[in-house]
């Protein structure tokens, strides 16, 4: 017997997003899914981040990874509410693991909440936890060969933010090559050049993020 | 590199059901897997295959139809198909803003079972 069952497999996930993004809209937190591979510098760009606007905006932060405490440690040191998820060998965080944790954060005094996701540049990209934007945070040296390779996660990105441009005078990297392949892919991304260690770049990434803060909570 | 936990639900999705339905027995299933899904077809049959022992759904087929990656160009309006799991530009007038509208689904279609 044939029977029709029609049904999204990823549904669960999708449910459990909608649930954490009517919650956020509720209490008008701007959220990002933050995502690169393993050390492009996305604890150090939460960092720099949360220096910059810590005065203006009241930012927590949700680190993802599938071992360790390092990561919430630098961004505790900062002074911003975090916590962190082990995934204990899973790599990308999914909308249940985010739901998990959000009784641990004051959220009724956070505007801006960063999720930082697992390193890694594929599963992230493939799924919702509830965010207003995904971005993606690729550095330098990786090469401009990554939108060909790993091209889901420049599509879904409403931002791509390039780091380490401080080491561009020492790398082969094809910047303008680089930056046609994703807008390729995604002709709507918004590319920020940075170097989180010299700080070059940051203004334009921090003024963007105050803007999108102010829109939601207008 | 998710399959496993893929498998997983399309396991949790199809006992579900068979109980509501009151079937003791799931000799196939059929999804659906987008070009774009991202989905490894061969890793996720191998997943369940693993996942599915000690359940109704042991002897179990997973079958897949694969949907391709299709869109519709913004600036000349044509739908095109294209056999990669990305698109860079559109095959007619090579501008590069589309729509995907199809080849990113992870549907379970339907089940084969057998009565009580």
């Amino acid at each position: 017997m044939k029977v029709k069952v029609i049904s999204r497999i990823l549904e669960a996930n999708d449910r459990i997003a909608e649930d954490n993004r009517r919650l956020f809209n509720e209490k008008g937190i701007y959220v990002i899914n933050l995502m690169s591979g393993p050390g492009a510098g996305k604890t150090s760009l939460l960092v720099k981040t949360i220096e910059a606007l810590k005065d203006s905006v009241s930012i927590g932060v949700i680190e993802g990874d599938i071992t360790g405490t390092e990561d919430a440690e630098r961004i505790h040191s900062t002074g911003v509410p975090v916590v962190q998820i082990n995934t204990g060998g899973a790599c990308h965080l999914d909308a249940n693991m985010i739901e998990e944790v959000l009784p641990e954060l004051p959220l009724d005094s956070i505007q801006l909440l960063f999720i930082e996701n697992v390193g890694n540049l594929v599963c992230p990209a493939e799924f919702n936890v509830g965010e207003d934007i995904k971005v993606m945070l690729l550095s330098v040296t990786e090469g401009e060969d990554k939108p060909l390779k790993y091209p889901l996660m420049f599509q879904e990105s409403a931002a791509l933010v390039l780091n380490k441009v401080d080491l561009l005078p020492y790398l082969d990297l094809d910047m303008e090559r680089l930056k046609e392949r994703a807008m390729s892919l995604n002709p709507k991304l918004k590319v920020f050049e940075l170097s989180c260690k010299t700080g070059s770049g940051l203004d334009a990434w921090t003024d963007y993020l105050f803007r999108m803060v102010a829109e939601k909570n207008r | 590199m998710h399959e496993v936990s893929i498998a997983q639900s399309i396991l949790d999705i199809i006992l579900k059901e068979c109980e509501k339905i009151n079937c003791k027995k799931i000799n196939s299933v059929t999804i659906r897997v987008g070009r774009a899904s991202g989905v490894v077809v061969d890793s996720l049959v191998f997943a369940f295959d693993i996942i599915k022992k000690d359940t109704i759904a042991e002897k179990a087929e997973l079958l897949c139809e694969e949907v391709p990656l299709t869109a519709i160009c913004v600036n000349c309006n044509k739908d095109f198909i294209s056999d990669e799991e990305y698109i860079l530009n559109c095959p007619y007038c090579g501008k590069s803003e589309f729509k995907v509208i199809g080849g990113r689904e992870l549907d379970i279609l339907e089940m084969d079972v057998e009565e009580q």
